[in-house]
């Protein structure tokens, strides 16, 4: 199959008076790298939640894998394959680091045989689950309850669960919000490893850093319009670029990362 | 077996019956406070079944669940709508309306109550509460379990997972109805008698705490609650008398030497809701509990230095 | 004409004896997102406390049997008192680490935990039965153009709408009014805002405690009765008035306590006293599925977990 994985066209979104996203339009190439970057408040995590289908935009399409899903059920996105994570960490805190990431599996495993046959230790579904999660090198025991795992560790394990969809479009909101230097390299190895596995990855991200060692192109929002897209060697030479940071609070700590 | 020991059991067997359907709807966190509905629904169901049409006992039992199931499953539908406050208020409002028809229908018996043919041992609701408790352990190890589990913990997550939210819930609260059902029919046939007054809002907030206080994040937690709270007022039997008279004194009253009734036994159970709720929300067996006793918990390298 | 009229007037009679409890139950859900289980138990309370004041005296022989209108004072006082040591347990320890639905109903069972002790407390005290209470004539009655209306009822109406109506300044204008509707609205908010939810908090109590214990020494005075299960009645039709009216409105609760007035009026005049029930919890689950918001209710309360 040939082009891109995800096209946005025309997205707008208000919320009451305030306008959070405005006509915005771009592309995700299949098998990308690629960065959604803006100052804080630009929409970035309102273009996640229109993409998986948390909200319903005002107007505009969004079309994923040739297919229109704008009006497609939130709940139907993942089987598709466009999974996400979240900004704040929102595993479920009392179950297990593998049930977590068995949880994952549920859209190619909805049918009611797979609902009614148990999850034990021969299961091939925790057999998978457990596997992928040896592939990522989360050697954390995983029967673990997550509400007591480490941050680092919990930030991992959300993107595993989205993997476990086997998902084409792998949306991150901030994984690297709260990570150390050490683990910011660990997850941009990870992430080079689940891209080389086949998977697009779209990212939002602060860390300037990080978005240029993994990610070849970004667009950039601000206000809710786009106002960059293009590779991210250029994007801090742009002037609406420099001028969208240098104007806000986010100046000196995101560009010249 | 004595008579005393054999109504302990069935008493036991039944609320045990009754907790776990109470379960199905909290561990997917839907606050059931209408349980002596769907009790009385499944009582009636087989008590009315077995006087007029003379059905089996076994067809009978069968009924009062299936009854209460469809019943529960149509309500299902459309409380899925409302969550929180408004979910608690909708299935309390419904018990007291089931309440309210019973007694007004004279084919019921209306406030006379109905009597019950067919009574069956003790052994028969201790049966039946072995088979409905292996049946949740079984379904809480399956992925009907998980999703139950994961949407008990955030509802949005869980959708954008694929999970169906409307089936699991309406599934959980179904059986969940009737195993409450079951539990009346069990009542009904153990007794012999049954009628409305004995399916109080009182009896739905019991079954309710003694699931809560035993934990929902496993299915040992309504089996240790009812099991605990059936037994504690034979325990309690030589401890009450004393303790009463020092109460009718502190608020004015006279001692009359009478024996204790049951008010004291849901005193209890009151405080332990509470000084639960203060301290340990989760209930008393949580799941890191069973983990820890089972022996399977290895503890993993790296893990102790780094928490949040 | 004449008969309608008279039914008319004593559904409001009736109707205002449930406005106050639908106000305390609406105020607790308002401004707390908290279904207080405790609220009919503490109107029961304030009136057996009451009839054992007036009857037995202070305990351990401290005093005489009292005068009725002391004894419902110090009725009110004991409603308020245990409405405050809730709150301790409920809202002053209460901390949600997940945010997961059972966690969000922890006020609820610690109240359901009050609700039993109390209620099992009082009839262990005083026994189940319903006892009488020794207030003024409940049956003097006042003539007008040939309705006839008793006094106690028309004093009981008269204290619950200055009760509302000051209660409603009080939201509006005071410094209080204006934190509580701040926690109402967003309870972190207000935190950040410099609101002292931990001093704020017990005003609700102390105000559900003097809306309940009012109301059932009204109650007693009115019926000349009071009952361990009195509560039971006055609770549920309080709920239902609250709901039909929408959660959270205090006007919603005046108007849906007397909705639940004439309904109950109207009913026992056509299908008889037994299908009250039926009706009033019927009315409250077909409200809830079809029109959750009420007559009044806030559109956002209510809408997200406990």
């Amino acid at each position: 199959m040939s082009g891109p994985i995800l096209k946005l066209e025309n997205l707008s979104k208000a919320f009451g008076a305030v306008q959070v996203i405005d006509d915005v339009s771009f592309e995700v190439p299949r098998g990308a790298r690629m960065a959604l970057i803006g100052p804080n408040g630009a929409g970035k995590t309102t273009i996640f939640n229109l993409m998986s289908g948390t909200y319903a935009p005002d107007r505009g399409r969004v079309i994923f894998d040739g297919r229109d899903i704008t009006d497609l059920p939130s709940r139907k996105r993942i089987g598709l394959g466009l999974a996400r994570s979240f900004q704040n960490i929102r595993l479920m805190p009392h179950l297990s680091v593998v049930e977590n990431v068995m949880l994952g599996q549920q859209s190619r495993a909805g049918s009611l045989g797979a609902m009614l046959s148990p999850l034990g230790a021969r299961s091939r579904w925790r057999r998978q689950a457990e596997a992928l999660l040896a592939d990522m090198n989360i050697d954390t025991y995983p029967g673990e309850v997550v509400a007591t795992l480490p941050y680092g560790i919990r930030k991992k394990i959300e993107v595993v669960r989205a993997l476990a969809a086997q998902p084409k479009l792998l949306m991150l909101d901030e994984p690297a919000a709260g990570l150390n230097p050490s683990e910011t390299a660990a997850l941009r190895d990870f992430l080079v490893q689940i891209s080389e596995g086949g998977t697009t990855i779209l990212i939002v991200e602060h860390d300037m850093g990080l978005v240029r060692s993994l990610c070849d192109r970004a667009v950039v929002l601000n206000f809710g319009r786009l106002i960059y897209d293009g590779s991210t060697r250029d994007v801090q030479k742009d002037p609406q670029v420099l001028e969208a940071y240098l104007g806000s609070r986010h100046a000196g700590e995101g560009v010249h990362a | 077996m004595s008579g005393y020991l054999a109504g302990i059991i069935a008493i036991l067997s039944i609320n045990v019956i009754f907790a776990y359907g109470i379960f199905l709807a909290v561990a997917s966190g839907q606050l059931n406070l209408g349980g002596a509905g769907f009790q009385a629904v499944g009582a009636y169901a087989a008590g009315w079944l077995s006087a007029n049409l003379g059905l089996p006992v076994a067809l009978t039992l069968l009924a009062g669940a299936v009854v209460a199931g469809l019943v529960g499953v149509a309500l299902a539908f459309p409380i899925l709508r409302t969550r929180g406050v408004y979910l608690v208020l909708a299935t309390f409002a419904f018990a007291e309306v089931v309440a309210g028809l019973i007694l007004n229908t004279d084919a019921l018996g209306g406030a006379m109550g109905m009597s019950v043919p067919g009574y069956v041992e003790w052994q028969v609701p201790m049966i039946g509460a072995v088979v409905v408790a292996l049946l949740v352990f079984y379904l809480m190890t399956t992925r009907f379990g998980l999703t139950m589990r994961a949407i008990h913990d955030d509802e949005d997550v869980s959708d954008l997972m694929g999970v169906s939210i409307r089936n699991v819930k309406v599934a959980a609260f179904g059986v969940g109805a009737a195993l409450a059902g079951l539990s009346g029919a069990f009542y009904a046939h153990n007794f012999g008698y049954i009628e409305a007054q004995g399916f109080n809002a009182m009896v739905s907030i019991y079954v309710l705490l003694y699931v809560l206080l035993g934990g929902t994040q496993t299915a040992w937690g309504p089996l240790v609650g009812a099991a605990f709270f059936t037994l504690l007022p034979e325990i309690l039997r030589e401890v009450l008398p004393a303790a009463k008279e020092v109460v009718v004194t502190l608020f004015g009253g006279v001692p009359d030497g009478s024996r204790p009734d049951e008010s004291w036994r849901f005193v209890i159970l009151g405080v332990l809701a509470v000084a639960f709720m203060a301290i340990r929300p989760e209930g008393l067996i949580t799941r890191t509990m069973v983990e820890r006793l089972s022996f399977r918990r290895r503890t993993a390298p790296g893990m102790k230095e780094a928490t949040e | 004409m004449m008969l309608f009229l008279q039914q008319l007037v004593n559904a409001l009679m009736l109707g205002s004896v449930y406005v106050t409890v639908a106000v305390a139950f609406t105020l607790t859900i308002g401004i707390l997102n908290f279904l207080n289980f405790t609220i009919p138990t503490l109107f029961m309370l304030a009136g057996m406390v009451g009839w054992a004041l007036s009857y037995w005296g202070l305990p351990f022989g401290l005093s005489g049997p009292l005068h009725w209108a002391l004894a419902l004072a110090i009725g009110i006082a004991a409603a308020i008192a245990v409405s405050l040591i809730v709150e301790r347990f409920t809202f002053r320890y209460l901390k949600t680490k997940y945010g997961d639905s059972t966690e969000h109903a922890i006020p609820l069972v610690s109240s359901l935990g009050f609700l039993l002790i109390v209620e099992n407390l009082v009839r262990i005290a005083y026994g189940t039965e319903a006892r009488r209470f020794p207030g003024p004539d409940a049956n003097m009655t006042l003539d007008v153009g040939g309705i006839l209306v008793r006094i106690p009822q028309l004093v009981s109406l008269l204290i619950t709408v200055l009760i509302v109506f000051a209660l409603v300044q009080m939201m509006k204008r005071s410094r209080i009014g204006r934190g509580l509707r701040a926690i109402a609205e967003n309870p972190d908010a207000a935190n950040i805002l410099g609101i002292d939810t931990k001093r704020i908090v017990p005003v609700v109590f102390m105000l559900t405690g003097l809306l309940c214990g009012l109301a059932g020494a009204l109650f007693a005075v009115n019926y000349g009765e009071v009952a361990p299960m009195m509560g039971e009645d006055i609770g549920s039709k309080a709920i239902a008035g609250m709901v039909i009216g929408g959660l959270g409105s205090i006007w919603g609760a005046v108007l849906g306590g007397l909705c639940v007035g004439l309904l109950e009026m109207m009913t026992v005049h056509f299908f008889g006293a037994d299908t009250v029930q039926i009706v009033v919890w019927g009315a409250l689950l077909v409200v809830l599925i079809l029109y959750p918001k009420g007559i009044l209710g806030h559109h956002s309360i209510g809408k997200g977990k406990l």
